[in-house]
């Protein structure tokens, strides 16, 4: 039932079985379709209304026919929810045979009703009574019940694959560049909300947005659009990973916590060449880090390194890398060769004989080399020229901090790993690592040097690491040992697994949910490491492969799905058609 | 069902130079003996085959040969020189294999399969890889040329961009020869090439083998398939629990007595010839 | 008499160490899974203990209570292993190898935390009851000191490595076992329950573990939700000493190990002997013993997995 030869062929969706609701939604298709019209344009209305009494909490959402902040998402919403809707049925019916809007407006629907009733929720328990809800909130929430009931009713079409639709480029490039710039502009908002309320609900928005349009089929079109125009999206992503610390007019707060994201993201791209591309599990690769971060430490300008010499920054960052790289390859040579799970404990135990060595190297028990546990503080911020990192620039009238500062650096280093990864990726030696992660007996037996290129991964994702460890010293500004615990290395596995194994966007994804969310979201950060050991749990069960998958992997993932592995085909053959 | 092809050229009646020679190979898994004391000469330009019955160490034997095994004694000699026991510096001497149950890298394409093949035949290294420079998109454009002509020259040319585990089982088995041959080898070492193929496919399949001769590889083929492997090879090796029994051109193999028995005989393994996987 | 001192404190920690490893390689042996989250059914067994002294017996210190707390720490962490099991690892058993490790980590992070969490008063370590004869003041034999705690220990060592051997060769379940980690395929087609026997290969390694957990609490007098991490990683090691796989040899590598750790604190000179390097050199040895024997001192089934 392939549709390579008939590329205009209507496919059933994957994944549809009838059901009861089936025969409801044949009987009332037309009802349903009144209902979500209706369902969308009282959300809409309610939106325009009061929804709090008080107007301190949440925003200012009490006065009526000026939408706050959450209404303006609400009505966000709605809009989106005419879309579908006259997708499904009017005068967008072009666009209704490539996507599945019943879905999407079911999922949305349902996403409304979810944010109303937390929204509501929240009103009455910070103003202590449901008597604090206008009517506006309350219109809205029925108008999101209506709309998701009305979803959900609506008969279910066939569509057509996106993977054959055909748009002008400046569509592609154009839907790239939009969706960058709401990133940014997501991203900046995000970030402002002091509010762990807001920001809650701002992120319950988002996934009700993206889970619909993920319904409606717009992901699957993304990914191919994306790797058509590779060059933009890369282009696109740098200039919002760039443009960022303009928006937030020098606030040290949110850079701080940018600084820590793109460090985090940083190191576990470089896990990802050893886990993601070939396929061994480094579970102390923070160590790795952690020399890098000791080397800057021990040569920089403070008054507690215990080295003379002082070398200028770039050859400390050589120099760090190379330290990290050699144990990399110290600890690599004996154990390649054992088998993966014993690999996974070994390293396990260097990176605890890396902390251990690093908080008993205090005078008392061998040279002195790291002051022990109160590890070497003070470190100065670099200075490299006459440029400080220490101190405010002003750049065309946009101020940025000293964070700010550290956070282009780390982005210059960023789009270094990501250089080495997509093209280590795309050439000969990656070729190798997938043969050895296939099959490595055959992969021997073709003449691949498995020992040398594994060794390599090793050691290049230590190099790479310590690279980032030497400007994480100068930016945290001191270094001790319990920054480089096992929970770090685990920490850093989970962004490469949560995010994707073997791709460089999903472990950006992985590494900002892992070090924003707890960063905002105050009131789990008792709850964060259950929060995190279970989400490992599940996601090995539900989506091995993570969020933003590389196909290989997903493949590798899932052996035994023969529909997945012709549906990754056809997309190939797509792609090379198209060039 | 016979298998017949127009006119193999006639074997080189011992005219070739001894490109391999495996001399005295045992192999003994703790107080098992699977190989014990077996000869292989081969020459350039001629068709082996190994048989025997199930568990009679043809395999085994191969694995000796290719390094994923090191005998416990004998030594194997190609072109000239001894073979260290490891599967990579075999390869690199030019002798390359496929597998009795085929291993292909079954999640990625056709293509990107014969490319790793040719792994041990280019050099791009990390910075060159990383830095893009002029000889890396050479030898990747080389690469990827070689690997598509090995694939129209097996007959997978317009199946390159499928993944392997979508291919049909004889395309399979050709796919591991392309991407063994991908080595540039001299001898190839085929384990079972027509296991589970229909008679048809069987017929492609030596047709591939005499081309892949005739441009010059010399072949060992492991085979339970005895019309196949006669009308095949130059010469015969019968294996029977580790030892040689028989060698000789096929007809005086076909006829001794003692092969007759060992496959016929009072044996109980004769039921799962070419069945076996 | 150091030398003797020394090797006496070995064999106590190599005792636990012993005791947890068993459940390591018992695991391996069969699933060929290396059970990250052991360790946590270890502290899981502590607390369990500590929680039966609580509900039952605050306050006293008979050595009779010992036997409730002894069936209090088994009975939680066979529990929380068969139900790891069930939970996490079987739905991924045909799962590339990445999935259960990664599993296994969660596992472990889960148990620490919710243990950390729930378990009141657990947010800072907690002390374990004192039991009459197991605990308390040490025993003086010439210079040699010998701890209360060190004998129950090794004592339990003993118990549980001959109830092992009876169990492995001497019962249905145990020959099953066998069977299984030989051929999985050839047992089922056998007739052998192979998920049971799985189930039962995470309960024995339960079991000792939370006899461990109990000999822990008593060495240490506090307990606190980290205490599996460094003391699984220990017994992962004496596991791989001994030969993965082999349950004799998940014994005779933790003694090893224990007696080897405490030697070294000994007799090493210079500033890199003593106490603070004492976890460092027990992980040198593991990456030594992989280095020149991979298979460990008795030999581990080597499998050829590709």
């Amino acid at each position: 039932m392939s549709t390579v030869s008939t590329p205009t062929q209507i496919a059933p969706t994957p994944g549809y079985h009838p059901s009861r609701i089936d025969g409801l939604r044949e009987q009332h298709g037309r009802l349903a379709w009144l209902l979500v019209l209706t369902g969308l344009v009282v959300l809409a209305a309610g939106c325009f209304l009061s929804w709090s009494y008080d107007p301190e909490i949440l925003g200012n959402l009490s006065i009526s026919f000026n939408p706050g902040s959450l209404q303006l998402f609400m009505l966000t919403a709605a809009v989106l929810a005419l879309v579908y809707a006259l997708a499904y049925r009017g005068p967008l019916r072009g666009l209704g045979v490539w996507i599945d809007s019943a879905k999407a407006l079911m999922v949305l629907g349902i996403g409304a009703l979810g944010f109303m009733a937390i929204t509501l929720a929240v009103v009455a328990v910070t103003s202590s009574g449901l008597i604090n809800i206008d009517p506006g909130g309350w219109v809205s929430l029925v108008g999101s019940l209506v709309l998701a009931v009305g979803g959900s009713l609506l008969e279910r079409r066939p569509t057509k694959d996106t993977l054959h639709a055909q748009l002008p480029a400046w569509v592609e490039i154009g839907t790239i560049v939009v969706l960058m710039a709401m990133l940014l502009f997501g991203a900046a908002y995000a970030l402002g909300q002091t509010d762990g309320n807001i920001f809650g609900l701002f992120l319950v928005f988002v996934v009700a947005v993206a889970w619909s349009l993920f319904a409606a089929g717009f992901f699957t079109w993304l990914g191919i659009v994306a790797q058509r125009h590779r060059r933009v999206l890369m282009l696109g992503a740098f200039a919002v990973a760039f443009l960022f610390p303009f928006t937030q007019n020098g606030s040290d707060a949110n850079m701080s916590i940018a600084t820590q994201v793109l460090i985090f993201a940083a190191t576990a791209l470089g896990l990802n060449i050893v886990v993601g591309l070939a396929g061994l599990l480094d579970l102390g690769y923070i160590a790795f880090l952690g020399a890098g971060a000791y080397t800057a430490a021990t040569l920089s300008t403070s008054a507690f390194a215990t080295i003379g010499w002082k070398p200028p920054f770039l050859v400390v960052v050589l120099l760090g890398a190379i330290v990290a790289a050699t144990l990399g390859l110290i600890i690599g040579t004996p154990t390649l060769r054992v088998s993966g799970d014993y690999l996974a404990i070994v390293t396990l135990a260097f990176g605890e004989i890396f902390r251990l060595s690093m908080s008993n190297l205090d005078g008392n028990n061998g040279p002195d080399l790291t002051h022990g546990p109160n590890g070497i503080p003070a470190i100065p911020d670099l200075q490299i020229g006459s440029f400080n990192f220490g101190d405010e620039h002003t750049i065309l009238g946009f101020s940025l901090g000293r964070f700010a500062n550290y956070y282009f650096v780390l982005l210059v280093l960023a789009l270094v790993i990501i250089t080495v990864f997509s093209r280590l990726n795309n050439s000969r030696i990656g070729r190798g690592w997938v043969a050895i992660r296939e099959d490595e007996k055959a992969a021997e037996a073709m003449g691949v040097n498995v020992f040398g290129l594994k060794l390599f991964a090793f050691a290049s994702g230590a190099f790479l690491a310590g690279m980032a460890g030497t400007v994480k010293a100068h930016q945290d500004v001191s270094v001790t040992p319990d920054q480089y615990v096992f929970l770090e290395s685990a920490f850093l596995l989970a962004a490469v697994v949560l995010g994707g194994m073997g791709t460089v966007a999903g472990v950006f994804i992985g590494a900002t949910i892992l070090k924003l969310l707890p960063e905002k979201l105050r009131f789990i950060s008792d709850y964060r490491l259950l929060i995190f050991g279970v989400l490992l749990v599940l996601m090995m069960r539900v989506r091995p492969e993570g969020i933003i998958a590389s196909q290989r992997r997903q493949l590798e993932f899932h052996e035994e799905d023969e529909a997945l592995a012709e549906r990754i085909e056809e997309v190939h053959l797509e792609e090379e058609a198209q060039t | 069902m016979t298998v017949t092809h127009s006119a193999p050229a006639a074997p080189p009646a011992d005219g070739g130079a001894v490109i391999l020679q495996a001399s005295g190979v045992i192999m003994r898994f703790g107080g098992l003996t699977a190989v014990n004391s077996v000869d292989l000469t081969v020459r350039e330009g001629e068709i082996v085959g190994l048989i025997g019955p199930n568990g009679a160490g043809k395999t085994t034997f191969f694995n000796c040969l290719t390094g994923l095994y090191k005998p416990t004694e004998g030594q194997v000699i190609f072109n000239g020189a001894v073979l260290p026991p490891k599967p990579r510096a075999v390869v690199l001497a030019g002798m390359a294999r496929t597998f009795q149950n085929i291993r292909l890298f079954n999640n990625m394409t056709a293509l990107e399969n014969v490319m790793v093949g040719r792994y041990c035949r280019t050099s791009s290294m990390a910075l060159t890889s990383i830095f893009r420079g002029p000889k890396f998109r050479r030898e990747e454009a080389a690469t990827r040329a070689r690997a598509q002509e090995l694939l129209d020259y097996v007959g997978l040319g317009r199946s390159s961009e499928l993944l392997a585990r979508n291919l049909p089982y004889g395309d399979q088995r050709r796919l591991e020869i392309a991407r063994a041959l991908a080595t540039d080898p001299k001898v190839l070492l085929l384990d079972e090439p027509t296991a589970g193929m229909n008679p048809q496919e069987t017929r492609q399949a030596s047709d591939l083998i005499f081309k892949i001769r005739d441009s010059g590889i010399a072949v060992v083929v492991i085979e339970h398939d005895m019309r196949f492997i006669f009308n095949l090879c130059d010469r015969v090796l019968c294996l029977v629990r580790g030892e040689t029994l028989v060698e000789g051109s096929p007809t005086q193999v076909q006829s001794d007595p003692r092969v007759i028995e060992a496959y016929i005989g009072t044996g109980d393994d004769d039921e799962d010839e070419g069945a076996s996987t | 008499m150091l030398f003797l001192q020394q090797l006496i404190n070995g064999l106590t920690s190599g005792s636990l160490y012993a005791l947890i490893a068993v459940g390591y390689t018992v695991v391996y042996g069969i699933v060929q899974l290396i059970n990250f989250a052991h360790g946590e059914v270890f502290m899981i067994g502590a607390f369990g203990s500590l929680a039966v002294w609580t509900i039952f017996f605050q306050g006293q210190t008979s050595i009779l209570i010992l036997i409730p707390m002894l069936l209090g720490a088994v009975a939680a962490s066979v529990g929380v292993a068969v139900l790891m099991e069930r939970f996490a690892y079987r739905p991924l058993r045909h799962a590339p190898r990445l999935a259960p490790l990664i599993t296994a980590i969660g596992v472990s992070v889960s148990l620490q935390e919710i243990v950390r969490l729930f378990y009141p008063g657990a947010k800072s370590p907690l002390p374990y009851p004192q039991i009459d004869y197991v605990s308390g003041t040490a025993l003086q034999l010439g210079d040699i000191t010998l701890r209360r705690s060190a004998i129950f220990t090794v004592g339990a060592l003993v118990v549980s490595a001959v109830f092992l051997w009876w169990f492995i060769n001497r019962t249905k379940l145990g020959r099953g076992m066998q069977a299984v980690s030989q051929d999985p395929d050839t047992a089922r087609l056998m007739g052998i329950n192979v998920d049971r026997v799985i189930v039962v290969a995470f309960a024995l390694g339960a079991l000792l573990a939370g006899i461990a957990g109990v000999a822990q609490g008593l060495q240490t007098n506090s307990i606190s939700q980290i205490m599996g991490f460094t003391a699984g990683l220990k017994a992962f090691t004496a596991a791989v000493l001994g030969g993965i796989g082999n349950v004799a040899g998940a014994v005779v590598g933790g003694l090893v190990l224990g007696v080897a750790e405490s030697l070294a604190t000994q007799f090493i000179p210079g500033a890199f002997g003593g106490t603070p390097w004492k976890d460092v050199w027990a992980f040198v040895l593991l990456i030594v013993v992989l280095v020149f024997r991979p298979q460990g001192l008795l030999g581990a089934r080597v499998v050829d997995r590709a």
